[in-house]
C-alpha cells in the first residue's frame, strides 16, 4: 500500500488517479493513525518551501514518517518541492528541511543567458533527463524520456553517489535523486503522461 | 533542452465546448470531457480551460467539472473563469489542476495575485490579459469576453504583473481569435520589451508553421491554440487533434535547429 | 442478469447460438444464419469481375450526375475499418470525389479521430462534422440505461444514421455510399442482442418520455418510414454498399490502410465509439448475456476469414481485461452524471425488452418482409 502524504499542499488526487490506473493499492494520509499498512510513501509538494515545511511540521505526521523513512528504510518518493524537502535546507525560505538527503536548495541563476535572452523563471514545461547512473525508479526510461518541470529552485546533491539524472536550463541540475531508500525527482511525474506513469510504476514496484 | 509548450486551449460556455471568432459568435463544439480525454490521450503537452461563462454570468466556477476535467489530465492543466478568491483558487488546486487564470480579477482586484501568489506559489498563477488594437494602432486590454475596455495603459500594468507575483501572464488576441491568420508578432515583442515573466501567446494560429515561426522568433515561449485542434480543413469540420510527438520534433528541428 | 442455468446450443458451422431466442437448427446443428448464408448471399455475392462491373456502372452514373458539384457523394466516415477502407476505395479505385461526413456524438477515441485525420490527409478530402447537443445526447442515453433495454446503443445508432440521411436530403447530396458489408456482417445482430430498430421513434420516444429529463429539441431523428419512403422515393436518395462488389478481406484491408495512411486497427468492431466499446464488452453480455462478438466473428468465419475453434476460445473470455472495463465503467459513468453506485443499480435491475414498451415492431415487420419480396433485402431479419 503506497500512502500520499495529504498534508494540504500539492495535487493528490493527480497521484491517485495514476495509482488508480495502474491499478496499485493507495491511500491519502492525513494523519499519523493513517500510516499503518503503508508499505511505501510519496511526498507531494508545490509552491513556497516554507509553506510546505511548516504545513508539513502542522500535519502531526512529520516525527512518525522522519521514523518510517530513517529507522524503518520505508522507500520515500518526493515530487517536486517534496523533493526539496527533503534536503537540508533551501535558498528559498529560512526552516530547515528534513535532511533525508545531504543536499541543498538554490535558487536558479537567472543572469544565465538562454539564446540571448536571460534566463525565464520559473523552469516550466517539458525537458529531457540524461541518466547519470542506474536507478530502479528509471527502468524503461533511460532513452528520451522526458517529463513536466514548473520550478525556480533546484536540488544540489552534496554526494555525488545521490545524483540519478540530470536535466538542462541554463546548466546541468540535478532532477532525480536517491539515497538508500529516499528518492527524489525534480519534475512532476503525475503529469508527465506515460513516462510519469512509468516512473510511479517503477515506484510501485520497488521491493 | 526545454521544448516549447505547445498548449491547446478549451473554452466552455454554458458547460459546452465551444469556439469563437473574435470572442464573438461562439459555435458549438461538443462534450469538453471528451476533448479532454481525447487530448490527454494525444499526450498534448498541456491544456487550459477557460469558462467563459463563469465571469459573464457571476456564477463562479463549476467544480465539478473542474474535478472531472482534473481527473481525465495526465498533463498540467490550467483552469480560468470567474475566480474571484483566494478560497476558489484553493478548491480549485485541490481538486487537482496546476495553474489558475484569472483575468478581469488581476486587473480590478490586483492584489489577489499577490494573496494567490504567497499561498501556493508564483509559477501556479497565471494572468490572462484580452488584447485588442485600438485606431491609433496601439493595444487596449478587455474583460468580459471582450466587452469591457480597461482604462490602464497595458504595458504599465504588465510590468508590475511580475513584482505581484505572477508566474505567467497569456496575451489573447481578441483580433486573431479564430481567424487563423497568423500570431501577432508585435504584440508578443512589446510584452517581451517590458517583461521577462514566463509568456503565452494564443490567437491566430493557422496551422503548425504559424507556431513554428513564434517559436522561432521568440525561443522560450507557450504557443496556446484553440481553432487548429478541434477543427480540420476548410469546411471547419469538428475533430480533436494535435500534433504527434515525431511530428513536434520535426517542427523544432525545422524551426529551432535543434 | 443472465440466467446461467439453461444450456445453450452453438451453431456446429459458426459460433451463433441460443442466446438468441429466435435461432433455429437443423439436424446437423447449423443455424439458419448460416443457411440464409449459403443459400441467399453467397449465390448473388460477386467480388470477382461481375460485382466489379456493376458497381463500376453505378460509380460512372455517380460521376457523371455529379459532374458539376463540388462533391458527388457523400460518406459517413467514423474511424472505423469499413469506413475508411470505403474512403480509400472511393477515392482512390473509383475516382470518386466524396464528401466525409462524421457525427461526433461525444464518444470519440483518440485512435478513430487520428484515423479520420489520417484519412483527410491521405486522400485530400474535405470534412463536415455533425456535432450532436451532447446535454440531449447524454440525455437519451441516461433514459435508455434506465430503461433496462438491452438496446442501449441506439441513440448512438439512431443519431450516426439520422444526421447522415437528414444533411444528404437536405444538401442535395443524392448518392450515400456506405460500408455495410457481408464479408463482416453477413450474420446480422439478432434483435433481441440489442440490435431493435434505432429508427422505430414510436419506441426511442415512448423511452424517452418515460426516463428523459430534457426536451430533445436539435437531436437528429430520421424515423425509418421517413428514410425508407420520402428520402427514397421522393428525394431519390440511393445507397450504394460498394463493398460488397469488390474483395473486401478484414485483414487485408487493415494492413492496407496501415500502409498507406498510418491507420490504426482496433481490437474489435465498433472500438471506434468508446461508449460501444464499453457496451458491447461487458454492458451487454454481463447484464444481459449477449455477445455480439458471436455475429461479428461468425461472419467472419463463413467468409472464411477466422477460425471457428479460435473464436470459441476468445468469446470465452471478456474482450477487455476486468480492471479496465472498470475504468470504463467509472468513465461513463462520470460522463453521463451517474454515481457510480447509481450505474451499478441500473447494471443490477431487471432486465426488460422492446416489447415492455410502445413499438412499431410489426409494422417494420411488414415493411421488411415486403423489401425482402422484392429481392431489397437479403440478410435474415429477426
Amino acid at each position: 500500500m503506497i500512502g500520499i502524504i495529504d498534508y494540504g499542499v500539492g495535487n493528490i488526487n493527480a497521484f491517485i488517479n495514476i495509482l488508480k490506473q495502474i491499478g496499485v493499492p493507495y491511500k491519502k494520509v492525513s494523519n499519523e493513525s493513517e500510516l499503518v499498512n503503508v508499505q511505501k510513501l510519496i511526498l507531494p509538494g508545490v509552491g513556497h518551501f516554507d509553506y510546505a515545511m511548516k504545513r508539513f511540521q502542522d500535519s502531526g505526521m512529520i516525527d512518525k514518517i522522519n521514523k518510517m523513512v530513517l529507522q524503518q528504510n520505508t522507500p520515500v518518493l518526493g515530487v517536486c518541492v517534496g523533493m526539496q524537502m527533503m534536503a537540508n535546507n533551501s535558498d528559498e525560505g529560512i526552516l530547515p528541511g528534513l535532511g533525508w538527503i545531504n543536499a541543498e536548495v538554490k535558487k536558479f541563476d537567472s543572469t544565465q543567458l538562454i539564446g540571448n535572452e536571460p534566463l525565464p523563471l520559473p523552469h516550466m514545461g517539458w525537458n529531457d533527463i540524461t541518466l547519470e547512473k542506474f536507478s530502479p525508479i528509471l527502468t524503461g526510461l533511460e532513452n528520451n524520456s522526458h517529463f513536466y518541470f514548473l520550478h525556480s529552485f533546484y536540488f544540489v546533491c552534496h554526494e555525488d553517489s545521490d545524483r540519478i539524472a540530470s536535466a538542462n536550463y541554463g546548466s546541468n541540475f540535478t532532477c532525480v535523486a536517491n539515497h538508500k531508500n529516499v528518492f527524489g525527482v525534480q519534475f512532476h511525474p503525475e503529469k508527465s503522461h506515460n513516462y510519469g506513469i512509468k516512473l510511479l510504476k517503477n515506484f510501485s514496484e520497488l521491493c | 533542452m526545454l521544448k516549447p509548450r505547445i498548449i491547446a486551449s478549451l473554452l466552455i460556455k454554458d458547460g459546452g465546448l465551444v469556439k469563437t471568432i473574435n470572442f464573438k459568435e461562439p459555435r458549438y463544439l461538443g462534450d469538453p470531457m471528451n476533448a479532454v480525454r481525447i487530448f490527454n490521450e494525444k499526450e498534448v503537452d498541456e491544456l487550459s480551460v477557460f469558462d467563459i461563462s463563469a465571469t459573464v454570468k457571476g456564477n463562479g466556477p463549476n467544480f465539478k467539472m473542474i474535478e472531472n476535467f482534473a481527473s481525465e489530465c495526465r498533463m498540467p492543466l490550467c483552469y480560468g473563469g470567474g475566480i474571484k478568491s483566494v478560497a476558489e483558487a484553493q478548491q480549485i488546486f485541490s481538486l487537482g489542476v496546476e495553474k489558475i487564470a484569472i483575468s478581469s480579477s488581476a486587473i480590478y482586484n490586483p492584489t489577489l495575485i499577490t494573496e494567490l501568489s504567497n499561498k501556493v506559489g508564483a509559477q501556479s498563477v497565471v494572468v490572462v490579459l484580452d488584447f485588442k488594437k485600438n485606431f491609433l494602432g496601439g493595444y487596449n486590454i478587455y474583460t468580459h469576453n471582450g466587452t469591457k475596455s480597461v482604462n490602464k495603459n497595458p504595458f504599465e500594468f504588465i510590468k508590475g504583473l511580475q513584482l505581484l507575483g505572477a508566474g505567467e501572464i497569456v496575451l489573447n488576441n481578441i483580433d486573431r481569435d479564430g481567424m487563423m491568420n497568423g500570431y501577432d508578432f508585435s504584440l508578443v515583442e512589446k510584452v517581451r520589451n517590458v517583461a521577462t515573466l514566463p509568456m503565452t501567446v494564443i490567437g491566430g494560429a493557422g496551422n503548425m508553421a504559424d507556431i513554428g515561426k513564434l517559436i522561432k522568433q521568440f525561443g522560450i515561449i507557450g504557443s496556446a491554440a484553440a481553432s487548429i485542434f478541434v477543427y480540420k480543413g476548410k469546411l471547419k469540420g469538428v475533430l480533436i487533434n494535435y500534433p504527434s510527438s515525431e511530428e513536434k520534433t520535426m517542427l523544432l528541428k525545422e524551426y529551432l535547429k535543434f | 442478469m443472465k440466467d446461467k442455468t439453461k444450456k445453450i446450443q452453438i451453431c456446429t458451422n459458426c459460433v451463433m447460438d441460443s442466446t438468441d431466442p429466435t435461432i433455429v437448427f437443423d439436424e446437423k446443428g447449423v443455424c439458419d444464419y448460416c443457411i440464409n448464408y449459403f443459400s441467399n448471399i453467397l449465390p448473388n455475392w460477386h467480388t470477382d469481375e461481375r460485382g466489379r462491373s456493376s458497381i463500376m456502372k453505378v460509380v460512372e452514373r455517380i460521376k457523371s450526375e455529379g459532374i458539376n458539384k463540388e462533391y458527388d457523394c457523400i460518406i459517413g466516415i467514423s474511424g472505423g475499418l469499413d469506413s475508411s477502407f470505403l474512403a480509400h476505395v472511393a477515392v482512390k479505385d473509383f475516382g470518386l470525389r466524396p464528401l466525409f461526413f462524421h457525427v461526433d456524438a461525444g464518444w470519440n477515441s483518440d485512435i478513430s479521430t487520428s484515423n479520420i485525420q489520417k484519412l483527410i490527409d491521405g486522400l485530400g478530402v474535405d470534412l463536415y462534422t455533425e456535432v450532436v447537443n451532447w446535454d440531449e445526447m447524454k440525455d437519451l442515453q441516461r433514459a435508455f440505461i434506465k430503461s433496462q433495454v438491452p438496446d442501449i446503443d441506439t441513440p448512438q445508432d439512431l443519431v450516426f444514421f439520422s444526421s447522415l440521411y437528414n444533411y444528404a436530403a437536405k444538401n442535395g447530396h443524392k448518392y450515400i455510399i456506405t460500408g455495410g458489408n457481408f464479408s463482416t456482417e453477413c450474420v446480422r445482430e439478432p434483435l433481441a442482442w440489442g440490435a431493435y430498430y434505432q429508427t422505430d421513434m414510436v419506441y426511442v420516444n415512448d423511452i424517452h418520455k418515460k426516463f428523459g429529463e430534457r426536451k430533445l429539441v436539435t437531436f437528429p431523428r430520421c424515423d425509418i418510414f421517413k428514410y425508407k419512403i420520402l428520402y427514397r422515393l421522393f428525394y431519390g436518395i440511393r445507397v450504394v454498399k460498394p463493398l460488397d462488389s469488390i474483395p473486401f478481406l478484414k485483414k487485408e484491408a487493415e494492413k492496407l490502410l496501415n500502409d498507406l495512411y498510418g491507420w490504426q486497427g482496433y481490437q474489435h468492431k465498433h472500438h471506434e465509439s468508446r461508449f460501444t466499446r464499453f457496451y458491447e464488452s461487458f454492458w451487454l453480455p454481463k447484464k444481459f448475456g449477449f455477445d455480439k462478438r458471436k455475429n461479428h466473428l461468425s461472419s467472419l468465419i463463413l467468409t472464411g476469414q477466422a477460425d471457428r475453434a479460435e473464436v470459441l476460445d476468445r468469446i470465452s473470455r471478456l474482450e477487455l481485461p476486468e480492471e479496465e472495463l472498470m475504468l470504463e465503467f467509472d468513465y461513463v459513468a462520470k460522463k453521463l452524471d451517474f454515481a457510480n453506485d447509481e450505474l451499478w443499480s441500473y447494471f443490477n435491475a431487471p432486465n426488460k425488452t422492446f416489447r415492455d414498451y410502445k413499438n412499431n415492431y410489426k409494422l417494420i415487420q411488414l415493411g421488411t418482409k415486403f423489401l425482402q419480396l422484392l429481392g431489397l433485402e437479403k440478410r435474415a431479419f429477426k
